[in-house]
């Protein structure tokens, strides 16, 4: 419908009460992003209880750009991603997401900052009461797009996952594989700025985890900015991409895949 | 936000919880109900004891000294007063006849008196939609100044035990209203949040996909609404099922009961309050939650 942009304008403009949520979406508008950092830690460190989940982690990551990070079980893969999509604060350093300090971000801009960011979670988080076509939808409809836009868009990622007949099922008929791409539709069909995965690849064929490591490529390829978190060395062998590793809550230097 | 897609969710969500939902609505109706029909018995009372016997005067005895003039300033002091049908002039003459007439075979007792002791007096009769307590009261007040009165008599015990009655029965009406009220927001209160717990892993991935506070919370609101509205109208079936029963059913072997009103008002009256105390049960649920 003609009227769709101003409608999610609308819908957005209604939730900005900051000029730094203005500059947000800026940022997140794609292919108007001026040349900068998306994602930015700098000395981060985060503690649970006693525990040093992470240690005075620096690095960055440019947009559109494909980064793995890779380490052990236990590495702080996950901590990390969280920290991005503000589930955690940082106990101590600096963090910006899209130009924005995440240590001061208010309670109350987090939404808005999520809206920017898909994540395909380990656990997936799907509605187990809802059906595919529902899940995937729900990321666009807390957005407030229009039902026409839903539909299109819906199908239209479900198609790209390979799961456009599944679109009736519930969850729990899904196989683990199928969950991780509705999981993948999920966090892709609203375009968001950035793509967080927490080990996307876990406890699936390697088929499956082929298609998944191709979508997220494909993805990466129109410009949006990707973070990986995977023990899989096989996910990024060859790929010539960032490979950031972690060895128990400290940065343990970079390489190329 | 978008306010179907809430109703759809709130939907789903009582299809879900539907036994929940039954238990909250009918407390909430049950409460609802006994609070209508107890209001419903206080305004019949109230409406029964607010006209007073339609042969109720007030009587003014004038003093002996009283002039033609000072008596009428009374007369037309009265008839001033809106709530006045009429006065009746009683001559001392008069009124003794009038007593001998009463006593009849008695009046014999009245023989020795010589000179007669009785009073001119006045008797104000009211118009009989206006015959109130209060209305009373405040003309009485306005004969305090005239000049030529030895005496008012108009059954001041009488005003004033149909006073407390009245009063008595609106305050016991209003303590069970605000009473069983309370207990109809805490079940809607206590609902809501058993409802919200159940999701909270639901709600927990509403907020990680980026949903505000508005789009979670507006289904709980509508939940609480619905909850309200739902046992309203059950619990104005009720209440107009036992009137049909009393009234219709009963109130042939019983005609006393035919005089029993039901006031129209309670119709929309009745769910808008269970609406009102769902939607503020809610209000306070999901305003106290954290999350």
């Amino acid at each position: 419908m003609w009227h769709a942009p101003f409608r999610r304008l609308w819908h957005d403009a209604n939730d900005l009460k900051f000029p730094q949520m203005r500059r947000l979406l800026a940022a997140a508008s794609g292919a108007d992003l001026a040349p900068g950092k998306m994602i930015q830690f700098q000395d981060v460190s985060k503690y649970y209880d006693n525990q040093t989940a992470l240690r005075k982690i620096t690095f960055s990551i440019e947009k559109g750009e494909l980064v793995f990070i890779t380490g052990p079980s236990g590495s702080g893969k996950s901590t990390l991603l969280k920290l991005i999509y503000r589930a955690i604060r940082p106990d101590e350093g600096s963090l910006r997401v899209m130009d924005l300090s995440l240590n001061t971000l208010r309670e109350s801009d987090v939404p808005q900052l999520r809206r920017h960011i898909g994540v395909v979670f380990q656990d997936f988080r799907l509605l187990d009461n809802r059906n595919i076509f529902e899940n995937v939808a729900f990321a666009l409809r807390i957005r407030g797009v229009d039902e026409k836009e839903i539909k299109t868009k819906v199908f239209e990622t479900l198609k790209i996952v390979n799961l456009r007949h599944k679109s009736d099922n519930y969850p729990p008929t899904l196989s683990g594989g199928e969950q991780q791409r509705i999981s993948l539709a999920r966090a892709i069909v609203a375009d968001p700025a950035i793509i967080l995965a927490d080990e996307p690849t876990g406890n699936i064929d390697p088929d499956t985890a082929a298609g998944i490591t191709r979508i997220s490529k494909d993805i990466n390829a129109r410009g949006t900015t990707i973070l990986i978190a995977t023990h899989n060395r096989e996910l990024f062998r060859n790929t010539g991409r960032r490979v950031l590793k972690l060895d128990f809550g400290n940065f343990a230097g970079e390489e190329a895949g | 936000m978008s306010l179907p897609y809430s109703f759809k969710l709130t939907l789903q969500s009582i299809l879900r919880e539907r036994w929940i939902y039954l238990l909250s609505m009918l407390t909430i109706s049950s409460g609802l109900a006994f609070t209508a029909i107890t209001l419903l018995l206080v305004y019949n009372i109230d409406s029964a004891t607010r006209k007073l016997p339609e042969k109720f005067s007030v009587m003014i005895y004038l003093k002996d000294t009283a002039t033609e003039d000072e008596r009428n300033a009374i007369i037309a002091a009265a008839q001033k007063d809106r709530i006045v049908a009429h006065t009746i002039f009683i001559p001392k003459e008069q009124a003794l006849k009038e007593l001998k007439s009463t006593l009849k075979d008695s009046a014999f007792i009245l023989e020795g008196l010589g000179d007669n002791p009785l009073p001119d007096s006045i008797e104000v009769r009211f118009k009989s939609e206006s015959v109130e307590p209060e209305a009373v009261q405040r003309f009485m007040g306005t004969l305090k100044d005239l000049k030529g009165i030895q005496e008012t008599e108009y059954g001041e015990q009488f005003l004033s035990a149909v006073h407390s009655l009245r009063r008595g029965l609106r305050t016991v009406g209003l303590t069970i209203a605000i009473v069983m009220s309370i207990g109809m927001l805490f079940v809607c209160y206590s609902t809501v949040k058993i409802l919200f717990y159940r999701k909270e892993e639901e709600i927990e991935t509403y907020k990680l996909l980026g949903a505000t506070r508005g789009f979670i919370r507006l289904p709980f609101l509508l939940e609480g609404a619905v909850i309200g509205f739902a046992g309203g109208l059950f619990s104005l079936a009720e209440v107009l099922g036992l009137y049909y029963l009393l009234v219709v059913s009963l109130g042939t072997t019983f005609p006393l009961l035919r005089l029993i009103a039901f006031p129209i008002d309670l119709v929309s009256l009745i769910p808008l309050s269970g609406l009102l105390i769902g939607m503020t049960g809610a209000l306070l649920a999901i305003g106290r939650i954290k999350y």
